[in-house]
């Protein structure tokens, strides 16, 4: 840290720099290359449009979607619908829409891995990562669970249930 | 030029006023008393359990953070218009507090996202429209220090912090505007009525009072640490630029 900051003497004066232009032209260069990097992780972030993920009845009602091309989908679990394969960590279930209900139909996933530990919660949303296989499974890579906005005394919850 | 002119050119150090000595006592005392409310009188959340108690911290960073971007903002205006070392002082101080806030909030929402939503980090808007806050003033204190002077450096960070806080309002409203795995906020505008307990609210006011008084110490501290050094550097920013000669 033993910049110009800190010490007293070397301090040019606002307009005094005898390289102005040269530094001028590197910050400009430093600074569009910033902004472009910003740009890109913006853009990177929501590729196409700026839906974070897809509920299940759009993503069933569009086949582009199912082409195997990785994507996010959203919904409820459906009460009883998760079964391991044996001793594996492999397991089924399905999602369906939290909106639209059963009329939105059904997406059958599978996943092979540990579950996080609320995805059995019945106020989680789970959002799905992975892509739609052949066999109209949804391959899962990754299991994210949303929580409800909203907080409650573990003590009271009980009582009132 | 001597040590000794060097010396003579600043004035005798202020004392740290008394007033931002109480300041900080108070906030050692707020901060104690949070703890305690957080960890020993805040019950557990329903769903979350124990995990949930990292929002008494977490959300008032995080709201503190925009409250420095905010002073950020109009230290960076005021300073533009009036090239006065006092705003640009503020503007300073204020941006890397702010820094250091959404830092700790990025960091503090990591941990409580893994075990919650199961990732460390997704790119979803509102954590994504973070980084890039975090990006915008890690720039911000970087075109300061990279300028060729001091008063430049000055003005370059004055139009990063004033252009910069546009990302503000899109971070706290980018939970609504898309889709997002984040909570939506339990307070402020957007919140939804009886989002939260009443216990848990007090203990949230309280916890954001008590982070208040920390940052106004840091930054009445920074202020005034950040005018020792001009002083030291002998930089007169009003009056033109009148520094000391010799370059490197």
């Amino acid at each position: 840290m033993a910049g110009t900051d800190l010490g007293p003497g070397p301090i040019p004066g606002p307009f005094k720099e005898s390289s102005g232009g040269g530094r001028r032209w590197r910050f400009i260069i430093l600074g569009a290359v910033v902004a472009l990097a910003v740009a890109y992780m913006a853009y990177a972030a929501f590729p196409g449009n700026t839906r974070y993920f897809l509920t299940v009845s759009e993503f069933l009602e569009q086949p582009n979607y199912q082409t195997g091309q990785p994507v996010r989908v959203s919904g409820k679990l459906v009460d009883g619908s998760f079964q391991r394969q044996g001793d594996t960590t492999t397991a089924q279930f399905q999602l369906v829409d939290k909106t639209a209900g059963s009329a939105g139909g059904y997406l059958h996933a599978t996943y092979t891995g540990v579950v996080p530990d609320l995805f059995f919660n019945p106020h989680s949303e789970i959002i799905l990562e992975g892509r739609y296989g052949a066999d109209h499974r949804f391959q899962t890579d990754n299991i994210l669970v949303k929580c409800p906005s909203k907080y409650q005394a573990l003590e009271e919850a009980q009582n009132q249930g | 030029m001597s040590s000794d002119a060097v010396t003579a050119r600043i004035s005798p150090a202020k004392p740290l006023g008394q007033t931002t000595r109480w300041l900080g006592l108070l906030a050692l005392v707020l901060t104690l008393a949070d703890l305690y409310l957080i960890f020993l009188v805040a019950p557990a959340d329903a769903v979350l359990g124990q995990v949930q108690r990292i929002f008494y911290i977490h959300v008032p960073m995080a709201v503190l953070s925009f409250l420095a971007f905010f002073l950020v903002f109009v230290g960076s205006l005021v300073f533009l218009m009036r090239r006065t070392p006092r705003w640009d002082r503020l503007a300073h101080a204020a941006t890397e507090i702010g820094v250091v806030l959404v830092t700790l909030a990025l960091l503090t929402g990591i941990i409580w996202a893994r075990p919650v939503w199961g990732v460390w980090w997704t790119w979803e808007p509102r954590l994504t429209t973070t980084l890039i806050l975090w990006l915008i003033y890690v720039a911000c204190l970087m075109v300061r220090a990279y300028a060729p002077s001091r008063s430049r450096g000055a003005v370059y960070a004055a139009v990063v912090g004033i252009i910069g806080f546009a990302d503000v309002p899109i971070v706290y409203y980018s939970v609504q505007w898309w889709r997002s795995i984040h909570p939506a906020p339990v307070v402020g505008p957007l919140a939804e009525a009886g989002a939260l307990e009443p216990i848990m609210l007090a203990i949230f006011l309280f916890s954001l009072a008590a982070f208040l008084v920390v940052f106004l110490y840091l930054l009445l501290q920074r202020i005034a640490v950040r005018r020792l050094e001009d002083q030291a550097a002998g930089v007169r920013l009003a009056s033109g630029g009148q520094a000391s000669p010799g370059a490197p």
